[in-house]
């Protein structure tokens, strides 16, 4: 590992085939520049994504890195960090990917508690598609589908999250590139499952969500002297729906990761060229 | 009754303990079987059970040898019956030579068919003396040692095993229960004319089940990472290796459901362990969604499948060939990929650790499918049959840091999805420097990266085709053989009914019937049988499932149609069974062409 690795280095030659303006384009970016301010470079950096907008990142990144099906991002993260406790991992998805079919693996992968991050580019509708309700669509938001809204209210994944045994929940905007790098660099630095929301405006679908509303409306959790160690803290900003937050809401500064309470730091590539010397141990037993 | 089994008694024995799940009938009846293999006697187990932890019939049967066992036969000798039920339910299989132990102070009356011989055995209070009501089965295993003149000291090691971890007190007191019961029944009975007196070797044997087999399988051949979700009857993989995958550096996790499983052993393995799950019954459906993605980004991934009775919940417990067509068609579009399927418990190791080769040297899901009637049943094999100096390790085109350049493009880029002559692309791993790529379940250019170019995805197709096609060629696909190689009778089976049929042989033969068994564990590719089945007269093809998935595909291959012989009630073929069907089947006519 180099220690000029610069983010562009992240970057593959491969154009975006985003809308422009796209909030994805700015959460890619800092999460690139999150990761080469980490140490880390493309060699030993695992990328996984879903399906959706947010899918195709991997495409537009440099490193290794698996492109899968819809939903199940999490869990092909899980598996690579455990095999290779040394490879950085960066797992990414749309609110559709993490939190409707893939909402199970969310609730697990953060009560795991593996080392990684995982970055939810959150447009708040479902893009590829062509701009249908997301999970975490307003109630009353009209598409395609949802002529009078969802009337179910949103999901609130920080809640989730925090609910499931969250050691690390964070959220950003994709246009406020600084914070957003260096809350996701948070979230890699964390011993833990980083987690961390983004907001990712859709300018094509979401007339809402936009980044207007986003500039208007966001807070910044630095500016509130805000103690993310503080759970009681994390809970009421998180449960707070009046506003929309930017910054780390909670962190766990006690928290162990899964290799560490499981013993599990081998690289697991490495085998012998045949059976183990004491495999005939293993047939023994069965005497 | 099963008249010609009867000629065969000097030879084998057949015993049973059976009860109310929960009554411990498992564990008693693994200290038997234990205990014969310990005395240099073949074991072959089997179980009867349901699917709740306590309360409904279930039963642990041990046919017995000094020769090789490999079926179970409609012939049970001596039964520990702890309900009347044990005996209801068995009765098509006892006979006039039977022993039936059971215990008359309880509260059921035995009804026992007046030709057979009842052996009361006051099993509680004796156990109760002994040390306490818990041990009443033991009791009734040394009542077992007496009537079939088997040393009770066998029991002994056996004992240890099971109760070692519970302290010396206990044994012991398992010991003196075993006694109690020998001696009660040498005391209270003369049952000379029963005739039984098993014969000791000097031979020592191991005892396991083809789970068992393939969780040792997949530690011999370097697996070490395992994800899965716990169902019957594969959960007992993921159980054995637990405990066991650490020693070697590896991990085993419970997924929060099989989508999770399948996608963590695929990350696993891109990350360049040897990865695997399993999974039954829905496990198998839900993991079909991720099967397209495993053979497109061309990821090793061993797959097991232990297949039960469907389709649905169908019967969890109960035994069923009926996943062939979705092992080998399973998933939308179409996905390359090995389908192998162990004949027996020792192959269950050995196929194992061939599939983690397949998967490694083809870049491929290999789907390992076994089924619930092997993945219980237990056999005694002489500890060479495990030969682990004859494990090999065969990692394919994985490359090392040097070789990586070789295989950049002009700008640098790994082609991890080169199109080479043999369809097979060199495979860099998480670390490797300037091995970064991209892989996808859409397709893809040599780099990984999404195209819809048409030439690209011709290219991209074939070449994963053609990998398929390379293993035809480089690797056997063998069948294996029992019987008169020029009989005029074929039988063709897949998967677990090769003992069976290999034992239905004698039957056979006894009756003057010449049969050559083919049995065949490669079921993608496959031989090809076309010449063996010209070859015969007739040929009758052997599964356990209803619409005769595998006749289908030798029909299909040779063009020739097949006699079937379908069992799908839930219950594993039996050797004598199976001889009586075939015999039957002969005399029907030819099906039409």
């Amino acid at each position: 590992m180099s220690s000029d690795v610069r983010f562009t280095d992240f970057k593959s030659d491969k154009q975006p085939t985003w809308c422009p303006g796209c909030g994805d384009f700015g959460t890619m970016n800092g999460m690139m520049k999150a990761l080469a301010n980490t140490g880390n470079d493309p060699d030993n950096t695992f990328v996984v994504a879903g399906i959706g907008c947010s899918g195709k990142i991997g495409t537009y990144m440099h490193s290794y890195a698996l492109h899968g099906v819809h939903g199940r991002a999490l869990p092909v993260g899980t598996g690579v960090k455990m095999a290779r406790p040394d490879i950085e991992v960066m797992v990414a998805g749309g609110d559709g990917d993490g939190y409707s079919i893939g909402a199970g693996h969310f609730v697990h992968a953060v009560r795991r508690n593996v080392d990684m991050t995982y970055c939810v580019m959150d447009n708040r509708i479902y893009g590829l598609t062509k701009g249908q309700a997301s999970p975490t669509s307003r109630s009353d938001f009209e598409t395609s589908t949802t002529p009078e809204g969802t009337k179910q209210p949103p999901v609130n994944p920080l809640a989730l999250a925090l609910a499931s045994g969250a050691s690390f929940i964070a959220q950003s905007f994709s246009s406020d590139a600084m914070r957003h790098a260096e809350i996701v660099q948070k979230a890699i630095e964390h011993d833990g499952f980083g987690f961390v929301n983004v907001f990712s405006p859709c300018v094509t679908f979401n007339d809402v969500d936009t980044y207007d509303y986003f500039r208007d409306n966001l807070v910044d959790l630095e500016d509130e002297d805000h103690d993310p160690t503080d759970y009681e803290a994390a809970k009421e900003v998180i449960l707070d729906s009046d506003k929309e937050y930017q910054g780390v809401m909670y962190q766990d500064e006690n928290s162990v990761p899964y290799h560490e309470k499981h013993g599990v730091t081998e690289d697991m590539s490495e085998i012998p060229d045949g059976a183990p010397e004491d495999a005939m141990d293993l047939v023994r037993e069965f005497y | 009754m099963g008249g010609k089994a009867q000629d065969n008694m000097a030879e084998d024995l057949n015993w049973a303990v059976g009860g109310e799940a929960g009554d411990g009938i498992d564990s008693t009846g693994k200290i038997f079987a234990q205990a014969l293999a310990r005395a240099g006697r073949h074991v072959f187990t089997s179980k009867d059970f349901a699917s709740r932890i306590r309360g409904g019939y279930t039963a642990y049967k041990i046919r017995t040898s000094v020769d090789q066992v490999q079926s179970v036969v409609d012939r049970l000798d001596i039964l520990v019956a702890l309900t009347q039920r044990t005996i209801d339910e068995n009765l098509d299989e006892l006979h006039e030579g039977s022993a039936i132990i059971y215990d008359g102070e309880r509260s059921w009356e035995a009804e026992i068919p007046d030709e057979m011989t009842a052996v009361d055995v006051p099993l509680k209070s004796l156990a109760e003396e002994a040390g306490g009501a818990i041990m009443r089965n033991i009791v009734a295993l040394g009542a077992a040692c007496e009537i079939t003149g088997f040393d009770v000291e066998y029991l002994d090691e056996a004992l240890e095993k099971r109760f070692g971890g519970k302290g010396s007190k206990i044994v012991e007191n398992n010991k003196k229960a075993a006694r109690a019961g020998q001696e009660y029944v040498q005391e209270n009975y003369d049952l000379s004319h029963l005739g039984y007196d098993l014969e000791t070797t000097d031979n020592d044997y191991v005892l396991l089940n083809g789970n068992e087999a393939v969780g040792m399988g997949a530690l011999a051949a370097g697996c070490r990472f395992y994800a899965g979700y716990p169902i019957t009857p594969a959960t007992s993989i993921m159980e054995y290796l637990t405990g066991r995958i650490e020693e070697y550096g590896g991990h085993v996790v419970q997924a929060e459901d099989e989508l999770s499983a399948i996608n963590m052993a695929l990350g696993g393995a891109r990350a360049g362990a040897r990865a695997m799950t399993a999974t039954s019954g829905a496990g198998i459906d839900l993991m079909t969604e991720t099967f397209g993605l495993v053979a497109q980004s061309e990821t090793p991934l061993v797959i097991a499948d232990v297949q039960r009775s469907g389709p649905s919940t169908g019967m969890p417990t109960k035994q069923e060939q009926g996943d062939l067509n979705m092992a080998l068609y399973g998933g939308h579009g179409e996905v390359p990929r090995f389908v192998v399927a162990p004949t027996s418990i020792d192959e269950c190791f050995w196929k194992t650790v061939e599939a983690f080769n397949l998967a490694e040297k083809y870049q491929t899901p290999v789907f390992l499918v076994s089924d619930l009637a092997m993945s219980v049943t237990e056999q005694t094999f002489p500890p060479e049959a495990f030969d682990m100096d004859a494990v090999e390790i065969d990692r394919g085109k994985l490359v090392d840091d040097d070789e990586v350049d070789e295989w950049l493009d002009a700008q640098g880029h790994f082609r991890a999805h080169a199109v080479t002559d043999d369809g097979i692309s060199p495979r860099a791993i998480p670390g490797m420097t300037d091995g970064a790529h991209m892989s996808t379940g859409l397709e893809h250019d040599e780099l990984g990266r999404r195209t819809e170019d048409e030439d690209e995805r011709v290219q991209q197709v074939d070449k994963r085709n053609r990998k398929v096609e390379t293993a035809r060629e480089r690797e056997d696909w063998d069948y294996r053989e029992f019987g008169d190689e020029d009989a005029d009778n074929l039988v063709i089976s897949w998967g677990s009914n090769e003992g069976a049929l290999a034992e239905a042989l004698e039957y056979l033969e006894e009756d003057g019937i010449d049969v050559r068994v083919i049995s065949v564990p490669y079921i993608f590719p496959r031989p090809d049988l076309s010449d063996e089945i010209e070859a015969a007269d007739e040929t009758i093809v052997v599964e356990c499932n209803a619409t005769g998935q595998f006749a289908d595909l030798i029909e299909h291959d040779v063009l020739t149609r097949v006699k079937r012989i379908n069992k799908y009630t839930g219950v594993r073929f039996k050797a004598d069974e199976l001889a009586d069907e075939i015999t039957a089947k002969l005399s029907e006519e030819v099906p039409a062409q």
